[in-house]
C-alpha cells in the first residue's frame, strides 16, 4: 500500500465520525426543516404544503423585513464589538503582567455564569429610573438618561452590550491560545529593528494572529445569530419588537404560535446570506490570513 | 512571554503600567460585579429582594440558618440530582468531542481526501442554522433511534460532530509546522502514528480548550435536555433553574442560590485547566 | 486519550439502555413549578389509591419550557397522558384532534358540581377536550393604607370610570417633591390583564362575530383612549419605560402605585412582596360608561386539563383528572387568587382566607356569576402579544401608546392589520 494510499484511508477513518454525524444529526433534521419551510404547519395539526408562500409571506411583512434589520444591526455591533475588545484584552494580558490569570479569570467570568440569573443583573443596571448606569449619569448631570431597555433606539445596543459582555472572555481565551503559537524571539529581533510597542503590534502580533483571528471571527458571527436567551430576560425582545432578532423571532413562530413552516423558512433566508458573507469571508481570508 | 507593552524609558513605564491597571482593575468590575450580586441575592431572605432601592446586605448570613437558600435548592428541590446529571452528560459530552473534532480537525487540516474540504465547509455552514429550526427534526430522529429520556441523545452526536472543535483544531493543527510529521514519515510511521505520537501531543492546548468549552456549553444546554429528557430524575441543572421562574412568581432567591451552585463546577474546571490551556508557546517545539 | 474516549463511551453505552417500566406510568406536564409542588401529596394520594400507578409529573414554566415541549410532544404524536390547557390555545389544540372527548365518561351529576361557565371553556365543536382545574379573573387591586391617608373611599362595586379617575389623580402623590409623583395612583401596561378588563366591561370587543379578524368596536376604542388619557394626560399612573427594571407585578406590592388591574393570580405575589407593609383589598373593575349591564362583562377564563387523544390508559387519565381538579383536593391546594373550579371547595370558608389579605376574596365568586368572556380566538397569543411574543403585537403597540410615542389610533390602526394578518394564516 503505497503511503498516499495509507493517508487516505486515515482521513476516511479520521472523518467517518464526522461524516455519520453531520449527516444524522445536522443534515437529515436541517432538510427535514427545509421541507417544512414549504409546508403550513401547526405543529399539532396536520401539514399543508403551500410552495413559497411562507417565503413570500416574509418578504412582504414589515415584521419579518424589521427583525432581519434589527440582526444585521446586532451582528455588526456584537462582532466587531466582541472581537475587538477580545483581541484588545488578550494582547494586553499576553505581556507577561504578574496579575495575568487573576484578570483572565475575571474576564472570563461572565461567560460561564448562569444566563438568566446574570441578566437580571443588568436589567437592574439598565433601570431607567433606579438603576445604576443612569444614576451615575444623572450624577455627571445627564438630565434624562434614556430609558435604554424600554427606548426603541437603546433597546437593541443594550442588548448586544450585554452580549459582547458575556462573550468576550470566551474569545479572548481564543485568541490568547493563538497568541502562544508566536516566536517570542520574533519581539525581540523587531525590537532589535526599533520598533515599539505599537508597531510591533500591528508588524509582528496581527500578521501571525490572522489565522486564530480569522477563527474567532467566524465563530463570532456564528454566535451573533443565536442570540437568545439574554434577549428573553432582558427585553423580551422589545419595546414594540425593537430588540427581535432572528432566533428570537424563530423561537416566537415556532413555539407561540406553533407556526414550525414559517420559522424554518425564516432561517433558509438568514442560511442563505450567511452562508454568502461566509463565503466572500473565505475568499478574502486568502488574502489575509498569513498561512 | 512576550513583552510588547514595555517602554523604554521607566517613568514611562510606570505611567503605562498604572493606567493599565486602571483599565484592568475598572473592567474586572464589570465582569465581576454581576456575579457578586448573584452571590449576594442567594444569600438574602425573599422579602429583602424588592428593596428599591436595592440593599447589597446579605440578610441571612445573620440569621440562624444562612444556608437557608442551598440546602431547599440542593435538597428540596432535586439540585443534587440535576447536579450528577448534568456533570455526567457535560463530562462525556465534552470528552466525545475531543475524540471526534481532534480527529476530523487532524484530517482537514493535514490530511488529504478528495471532498474534504466540501466536507468541511458543510460542517461550518451546518453551525449556522439556529437550533430552534432543527429541533423538531432532532426530537423526532432522537425518538426514532428510541433516545427520547436517555443521555444518549445528548452525549452520542457530541461524539460525532462538533463544528467549532472540528474548526478550532483544525486551525490549530494546520498551525503546527510540518517538519514534525516529515521527520517521523521518513522515520517510517504510518499517518496513525504521526497523528496520535507526533502531533495530538502538541495540540494540548487546543484540545483542553475544546473539552472547556463543550463541557461550558453542554451544562448550560437548554433547549435539547428540555425536549430530550423527561424524567425527574434525567433532569439537568439549567431545567431546575428553570423551574424558579415563572410567569407570575419568581423565587430570585433560590434562583440565585441555584445559578452560583451551576456556576462553580465550571469556575473549578476554568481554574484547574487554564495552565493547560495557555502553556506558551509551542510552535518551536519548546513545549510539548 | 482515544482508548480513554472508547472505553467511556462503552461504559455510556451500557449505563444508556432504557429500563422498561413493569407498571403503569402516567404523565403529566404542568406549567406551574409552584403548584406542582403543591399538588405532590394529592398526587402522592392517587399513587396509593391506585396500587401500580406511578405519575410522572414534570413543571415547566409557560413560554420558555412547557410550550416547547408540548410542541415538539405533539409533532411526535407523544403528548404526556395528562396536561394543562389554557383557554386561549384549547380551540386550535382541541379542532386539531389533539385531546380526548371526555365527554363519554362525565356524567351531568359530576359536571354540575364544577363552575358551567369555567366548564363550558373546554367544550370545542360540541367536545369536552378539556376540564377546568381554576379559573381567574382580573381584578382592581387597592392599597387600603394609601386610601385611608388621602382621606378617599376605596373602590366600590358601583363605581364609575369618573370616580376612579378622580381616586387616582387623588393618590398621585409627589412626597418628596421633585416634581415627579413618588406614589402613583394607578398603574397600567399594555399587557392582556390589564387592559381588556377595562374593554369588555365597557362592552368593547377586539374581534368581529366570527373571531376570523380584528375589527374594534367604538367601546373598546373608548376603553384604550380612557386608559392612554390616565398615562399621558392625568399623570395619575406612570410611563412603562420609567418603570423599567421593575417588574409590571412588583410595581403595586412595592407600595409605589395605589391602585392596579391584574390577573387574581397575582393575590399569591402580591402577599409574598407586601408581606406587613400595607393593608390592601380587591374590588371588581368598575363598568364603563359606554356599557349597560348586559353588554358589560367581566374577563375570567380557566387554567384546564386535558388528556391525549393516543393515551394508553384513558380511563385512568380521567380519574387522576378528576383527582387534580375535584373534591379530593383541598382550598389551601389553590394558591392566593386561583379560584377552583370545582364550587363545593371555592365557596368553603377555607378558601376565603379572612385571615390574609385581601380580606374580600369572595368578590371573585360574584364574578363568576356575572357576566363573563375571555375573547380568545386562534393565534391569540400573536396578535395580542403574549408569553415570548409579549413585547410584540397588540401589547407591543399599546406600551409605545403608553410611553407617549404613539397616539391610540395610530395603534389601534398598526395592531389591526398586524392582526389580520396573524388570523388570515
Amino acid at each position: 500500500m503505497t503511503h498516499r494510499r495509507r493517508v487516505m484511508i486515515t482521513a476516511l477513518v479520521f472523518l467517518l465520525p464526522t461524516i455519520v454525524g453531520t449527516l444524522i444529526f445536522r443534515l437529515i433534521p436541517i432538510g427535514w426543516s427545509f421541507v417544512l419551510s414549504f409546508y403550513q404547519w401547526k405543529v399539532f395539526d396536520t401539514a399543508t404544503f403551500v410552495g413559497w408562500d411562507n417565503y413570500a409571506h416574509i418578504f412582504r411583512s414589515p415584521i419579518s423585513l424589521g427583525v432581519f434589520v434589527n440582526s444585521a444591526v446586532f451582528s455588526l455591533i456584537y462582532v466587531v464589538g466582541s472581537v475587538v475588545l477580545a483581541l484588545v484584552l488578550a494582547v494586553v494580558l499576553n505581556n507577561g503582567l504578574r496579575s495575568s490569570a487573576f484578570f483572565r479569570g475575571a474576564f472570563f467570568m461572565p461567560f460561564i455564569t448562569a444566563t438568566v440569573a446574570i441578566t437580571l443583573a443588568w436589567r437592574w443596571i439598565f433601570s431607567t429610573r433606579f438603576g445604576v448606569l443612569n444614576n451615575i449619569l444623572m450624577g455627571l448631570g445627564v438630565d434624562n438618561p434614556p430609558a435604554w431597555l424600554a427606548d426603541p433606539t437603546w433597546a437593541l445596543p443594550a442588548v448586544a452590550l450585554v452580549s459582547i459582555w458575556k462573550d468576550v472572555g470566551f474569545y479572548m481565551i481564543l485568541l490568547l491560545a493563538g497568541l502562544q503559537t508566536i516566536d517570542p524571539t520574533l519581539y525581540q529581533a523587531a525590537r532589535v529593528d526599533g520598533a515599539g510597542p505599537v508597531q510591533r503590534f500591528w508588524k509582528v502580533t496581527v500578521p501571525l494572529l490572522t489565522r486564530s483571528l480569522f477563527f474567532v471571527l467566524i465563530i463570532a458571527i456564528v454566535r451573533s445569530t443565536q442570540t437568545f436567551e439574554i434577549t428573553y430576560a432582558l427585553t423580551n425582545g422589545g419595546p414594540n419588537g425593537a430588540s427581535t432578532t432572528l432566533a428570537f423571532f424563530v423561537y416566537q413562530k415556532a413555539f407561540v404560535d406553533f407556526d414550525v413552516g414559517y420559522a424554518a423558512a425564516l432561517s433558509y433566508i438568514m442560511c442563505v446570506i450567511l452562508g454568502l458573507l461566509t463565503l466572500v469571508n473565505f475568499y478574502f481570508r486568502r488574502r489575509w490570513v498569513h498561512e | 512571554m512576550s513583552d510588547a507593552m514595555v517602554m523604554p524609558s521607566s517613568r514611562r513605564k510606570t505611567a503605562t503600567l498604572v493606567m493599565l491597571y486602571t483599565v484592568l482593575v475598572g473592567y474586572s468590575l464589570i465582569t465581576l460585579a454581576p456575579f457578586i450580586w448573584m452571590l449576594i441575592t442567594s444569600f438574602k431572605a425573599p422579602s429583602d429582594v424588592f428593596k428599591i432601592p436595592p440593599s447589597f446586605v446579605p440578610t441571612m448570613l445573620f440569621t440562624d440558618e444562612p444556608f437557608a437558600n442551598y440546602t431547599e435548592v440542593w435538597t428540596k428541590r432535586s439540585f443534587v440530582t440535576f447536579f450528577l446529571n448534568s456533570a455526567w452528560v457535560a463530562f462525556m459530552a465534552s470528552l466525545g468531542q475531543v475524540f471526534a473534532t481532534s480527529l476530523a480537525g487532524y484530517a482537514f487540516a493535514r490530511l488529504e481526501l478528495p471532498g474534504k474540504n466540501v466536507l468541511f465547509a458543510v460542517v461550518l455552514a451546518t453551525a449556522f442554522v439556529p437550533v430552534e429550526v432543527t429541533i423538531i427534526p432532532e426530537f423526532l430522529i432522537m425518538r426514532w433511534l428510541g433516545w427520547i429520556d436517555t443521555f444518549a441523545s445528548l452525549i452520542v452526536p457530541s461524539f460525532l460532530v462538533g463544528a467549532f472543535g472540528t474548526f478550532m483544531l483544525r486551525e490549530y493543527f494546520a498551525s503546527l509546522p510540518r517538519d514534525y510529521g516529515d521527520a517521523a514519515y521518513v522515520d517510517g510511521a504510518s499517518p496513525f502514528q504521526i497523528f496520535y505520537m507526533v502531533y495530538l501531543p502538541l495540540a494540548q492546548p487546543a484540545l483542553v480548550s475544546v473539552f472547556v468549552i463543550a463541557f461550558i456549553n453542554n451544562w448550560n444546554e437548554l433547549l435539547r435536555p428540555l425536549l430530550f429528557l423527561n424524567s425527574p430524575d434525567k433532569l439537568t441543572v439549567p431545567l431546575g433553574l428553570m423551574s424558579f421562574v415563572n410567569q407570575y412568581e419568581a423565587s430570585w432567591t433560590l434562583l440565585m442560590a441555584g445559578s452560583v451552585i451551576s456556576t462553580v463546577p465550571l469556575i473549578l474546571i476554568y481554574i484547574l485547566t487554564q495552565r493547560y490551556i495557555l502553556q506558551g508557546f509551542v510552535g518551536g517545539g519548546v513545549k510539548g | 486519550m482515544i482508548y480513554h474516549s472508547l472505553r467511556a463511551a462503552l461504559v455510556f453505552g451500557v449505563a444508556a439502555c432504557p429500563v422498561l417500566a413493569q407498571d403503569v406510568t402516567l404523565q403529566y406536564l404542568s406549567w406551574d413549578p409552584e403548584q406542582l409542588e403543591v399538588e405532590r401529596a394529592a398526587i402522592a394520594e392517587f399513587e396509593e389509591e391506585n396500587p401500580g400507578v406511578t405519575v410522572e409529573a414534570q413543571a415547566l414554566p409557560a413560554d420558555k419550557g412547557y410550550w416547547p415541549k408540548l410542541t415538539a410532544q405533539a409533532a411526535s404524536g407523544d403528548l404526556p397522558d395528562v396536561f394543562m390547557m389554557s383557554s386561549g390555545f384549547v380551540q386550535e389544540w382541541g379542532a386539531a384532534g389533539n385531546l380526548l372527548d371526555l365527554s363519554g365518561v362525565i356524567s351531568d351529576d359530576e359536571l354540575a358540581a364544577y363552575y358551567e361557565g369555567a366548564a363550558s371553556v373546554g367544550v370545542v365543536d360540541g367536545q369536552r377536550v378539556a376540564f377546568p382545574q381554576n379559573w381567574v379573573a382580573p381584578v382592581l387591586f387597592y392599597n387600603i393604607d394609601m386610601f385611608e391617608a388621602a382621606g378617599v373611599e376605596v373602590p366600590q362595586p358601583d363605581w364609575t370610570w369618573e370616580d376612579f379617575r378622580s381616586a387616582a389623580k387623588e393618590l398621585t402623590v409627589d412626597t418628596n417633591e421633585d416634581g415627579r409623583p413618588d406614589q402613583w395612583g394607578f398603574s397600567v401596561y399594555g399587557r392582556y390583564a390589564h387592559v381588556e378588563p377595562w374593554v369588555f366591561r365597557n362592552g368593547g370587543r377586539y374581534l368581529n362575530e366570527d373571531m376570523t379578524g380584528l375589527d374594534l368596536n367604538d367601546e373598546a376604542k373608548a376603553a384604550l383612549t380612557f386608559l392612554t388619557g390616565l398615562v399621558t394626560e392625568d399623570q395619575v399612573a406612570p410611563m412603562p419605560q420609567d418603570m423599567e427594571g421593575i417588574r409590571q407585578q412588583d410595581i403595586f406590592p412595592l407600595g409605589m402605585a395605589a391602585m392596579w388591574v391584574d390577573g387574581s393570580w397575582n393575590i399569591a405575589n402580591t402577599r409574598t412582596i407586601v408581606g406587613d407593609n400595607f393593608r390592601w383589598g380587591i374590588a371588581p373593575v368598575p363598568m364603563g360608561p359606554d356599557a349597560t349591564e348586559d353588554t358589560a362583562a367581566f374577563y375570567a377564563w380557566a387554567d384546564m386539563l386535558a388528556v391525549a387523544k393516543d393515551t394508553e390508559h384513558p380511563d385512568l387519565a380521567w380519574k387522576f383528572v378528576q383527582h387534580l381538579t375535584g373534591s379530593s383536593r383541598s382550598a389551601s391546594d389553590f394558591l392566593g387568587g386561583k379560584v377552583p373550579a370545582y364550587i363545593e371547595i371555592a365557596e368553603s370558608e377555607e378558601w376565603l382566607e379572612t385571615d390574609q389579605m385581601p380580606p374580600n376574596k369572595g368578590i371573585l365568586l360574584e364574578i363568576g356569576e356575572d357576566n363573563v368572556y375571555a375573547g380568545f380566538s386562534p393565534n391569540w397569543s400573536s396578535w395580542r402579544g403574549y408569553g415570548a411574543s409579549g413585547a410584540g403585537g397588540m401589547n407591543g403597540e399599546l406600551d409605545e401608546v403608553f410611553n407617549g410615542r404613539k397616539t391610540v389610533d395610530e395603534a389601534i390602526a398598526a395592531f389591526t392589520a398586524f392582526g389580520n394578518d396573524v388570523l388570515s394564516r
